[in-house]
């Protein structure tokens, strides 16, 4: 089965040629000009994976991302022309999955593509994993606090599955990126934290206080009961 | 053309002015403080010696004719005196003299028919001045200053022709020479006493006005420190306030400026990055589709590959430059021990492990790093090395006084120490330049080598080592020291405005 990718690029050229590579890697690709026409698009047929660049006239990436939130886990890799933490933050804070900064390599995004799809469909993990009041179901995809559904997107799950699978243990940045983000990755650590911030105001009953999710300084990142 | 002829014109007219203002430097050089004290002293020592001068010689003069007064009217009794005395001719001349009442110090001279008088023995009539002497003995009553014996004499002459006599008084003017030498003693004395008191105000005052020139000059050296937030504050006084206006004025132009020329910098990196992405997608695209491609075209995509590529790295570089000029670089710092750190680093800039020798004595210790700059260092440092050097021949770790240093060893030719400093400079390109065609660099890799060291609180230097190779010589301080010590370094952790809250491990 062809994957579908939505790329969202108001540059006309880049936009061509990123359709010409990630054809080429063997990726089915809708276009869309701008954020609005990316939701209509999306929502007549969903994507596998959506590409969006930040920079869009109209509503911008970050906004566009979040409203594709409401309605869809779908993965999601934005695509940056800055690099400087406040972006790159403030996209993953949007709901985003990864990022990608330009120029990049076709072949670069495209791995961090697969990546992310391979993440989307592997079930290895036991039947149900509890902490506190909270409980995950690997196989089912869903995660309960008090008995009420959290909402999570696949890498947030992914996160989470990984810390609840090694209770106690702590995980470095570098190991969760390798885990999560499904491979040796070039080491930014601002990816595992803003997914933490946003899983601890899912599950932690005081998000500023988190008694599940903890961080050890220097160290990385542990799960406690 | 025009341009040079007016600085051949303005060299002249420099020329001729230099005569007259060689004095005029010379004593500019002296400094403000030291020119106003002389100003004062000089002016005190004007005013007091005048008026020195005038008490002086006004004083003098009154005592000098108070006294004269006096002799004079004594001289004028004694010689009455005498005149009624000398009608009696029992009277002896001799005894007559030593009976006149004469102030103390003067000497009483007669003379009668010839014949000479005196009440000393040592002063007669050869003492008395010649031409006093024929002019009173002519008739005529006078009087006249002389000096006899060294001290100042004053003699009075007057004839009696009625008695026959003429009659001489000399008085010693010793006693009046000493008081007014006592005078212009005291006055010389004073007047010394207020050209100093004159430049002890001078310096004071001086100091008092130039107060606020020193608050203005630690601020510039401040600024061009580096720290271009400092302001002065304005003064009361309407006079310092403009100054303080006008200097903050400048502050912000200075600073608005830079800020606008790295913004530039940062904005023209990014634009450069719409155009960049087609090309590099593009390219990338053709060279998946290499092998289909005719033998030139593939030449010629491989030529254009390496350029982008190039091209690239310097759009990165200058985006990294801009990041540190405008301030917004930030510090992800890490705690990590020198070993794995060295190790890691030559492993991303593909150095054989047996190229990296790590000092037993630092291989443990922690620093706190950014470890993608420190990498980013030696990975430039290699880079350098590999395109002037002939390659890396030894990366080390050694214990420094407060850290430790990284040392990238190569096999030269050594760095002219006149270029030593300018390497590390944006684009510099010293003697060695003549690579240029062959080489991937941007210009910007040692630059960025000294901006990330910097940006650690650290230095790096370039030295010799054993013949003609270089050892580039990054120093790190110790993790106890603040980082934040360097200016422009914003902290790891979102507490700045305009930027999210961001948790890391080592923040919080």
């Amino acid at each position: 089965m062809t994957n579908r990718l939505l790329l969202v690029e108001d540059d006309e050229r880049i936009r061509i040629s990123m359709r010409l590579a990630l054809e080429d890697e063997g990726y089915e690709v809708d276009e869309a000009g701008s954020g609005e026409i990316a939701l209509e698009r999306f929502a007549e047929q969903p994507s596998d994976v959506v590409l969006i660049d930040l920079m869009l006239p109209g509503m911008d990436g970050f906004e566009c991302c979040r409203q594709l939130r409401r309605s869809s886990a779908v993965p999601v890799i934005m695509v940056t022309a800055r690099t400087d933490t406040h972006d790159v933050v403030a996209g993953l804070e949007a709901g985003a999955d990864d990022y990608v900064t330009k120029p990049f390599v076709a072949k670069e995004l495209a791995a961090r593509i697969r990546a992310l799809l391979r993440r989307a469909r592997s079930v290895d993990e036991p039947s149900v994993l509890t902490f506190g009041d909270v409980e995950v179901r690997p196989d089912e995809g869903t995660v309960e606090r008090g008995g009420e559904e959290v909402h999570c997107t696949r890498t947030e799950f992914r996160l989470l599955c990984e810390l609840a699978t090694n209770p106690g243990k702590v995980l470095s940045r570098e190991q969760l990126l390798d885990r999560v983000w499904g491979y040796d990755y070039f080491g930014d650590g601002r990816l595992v934290d803003v997914h933490i911030r946003r899983l601890r105001t899912k599950i932690e009953p005081d998000p500023a206080n988190p008694r599940h999710i903890l961080t050890v300084r220097g160290m990385g990142y542990k799960l406690t009961a | 053309m025009r341009g040079h002829r007016l600085r051949v014109e303005s060299d002249v007219r420099r020329r001729q002015v230099d005569q007259g203002a060689k004095g005029r430097r010379r004593w500019s050089r002296l400094g403000l403080r030291a020119r106003v004290t002389v100003t004062f002293g000089l002016g005190a020592l004007a005013l007091s010696a005048t008026m020195a001068g005038l008490t002086y010689f006004t004083a003098r003069q009154f005592i000098l004719h108070e006294r004269e007064t006096a002799i004079l009217r004594q001289a004028f009794v004694n010689a009455s005196l005498a005149r009624s005395s000398l009608r009696s001719p029992t009277q002896n001349i001799g005894q007559l003299l030593d009976s006149l009442d004469t102030l103390p110090g003067s000497l009483s001279v007669l003379e009668q028919h010839g014949q000479w008088y005196a009440t000393s023995i040592s002063v007669g009539e050869n003492a008395i001045p010649p031409r006093l002497r024929s002019l009173v003995l002519s008739g005529t009553p006078a009087t006249q200053h002389f000096v006899l014996d060294g001290s100042p004499q004053l003699v009075v002459g007057i004839p009696v022709p009625s008695g026959g006599f003429a009659y001489f008084e000399v008085f010693s003017l010793d006693e009046l020479a000493r008081t007014l030498r006592i005078l212009a003693l005291a006055l010389a004395g004073a007047a010394l006493v207020t050209t100093a008191a004159g430049a002890v105000i001078g310096r004071w005052a001086s100091g008092r006005a130039l107060r606020p020139l020193d608050e203005v000059s630690k601020a510039a050296e401040t600024i061009a420190g580096g720290r271009l937030h400092v302001r002065l504050v304005a003064a009361d006084d309407p006079d310092l306030s403009a100054l303080a206006a006008s200097f903050n004025r400048m502050a912000d132009a200075l600073l608005e400026r830079i800020e606008r020329e790295a913004r530039f910098t940062s904005d023209v990196s990014h634009e450069l990055r719409s155009p960049l992405t087609t090309l590099v997608t593009s390219l990338g695209i053709l060279e998946s589709h290499r092998d289909d491609l005719p033998v030139r075209s593939r030449a010629a995509v491989d030529l254009l590959t390496a350029e982008l590529r190039r091209f690239q790295r310097m759009v990165d570089d200058l985006l990294e430059i801009s990041r540190v000029d405008t301030g917004s670089a930030e510090l992800s710092l890490d705690e990590v021990e020198v070993g794995e750190l060295v190790r890691e680093a030559a492993q991303a800039a593909g150095v054989g492990g047996a190229l990296v020798d790590i000092d037993p004595a630092v291989a443990g210790l922690r620093l706190r790093v950014d470890k993608r700059r420190i990498e980013r260092v030696v990975a430039n440092l290699v880079d350098n090395a590999a395109q002037y050097a002939g390659g890396v021949t030894r990366l080390s770790a050694e214990p420094a006084p407060d850290g430790v240093r990284l040392v990238v060893t190569d096999h030269g030719p050594g760095v002219a120490p006149t270029e030593r400093e300018r390497i590390f400079e944006r684009f510099y390109r010293g003697h060695t330049s003549g690579r240029r065609g062959t080489t991937d660099g941007t210009g910007l890799g040692l630059s960025l080598v000294a901006e990330h060291v910097r940006l650690h609180g650290g230095r790096v230097w370039v030295e010799s080592g054993v013949g003609d190779e270089n050892r580039f010589v990054v120093e790190l301080p110790a993790s106890d020291q603040d980082p934040e010590a360097t200016a422009l370094v914003l902290g790891t952790d979102g507490d700045g405005p305009g930027r999210l809250p961001l948790e890391t491990p080592d923040a919080s």
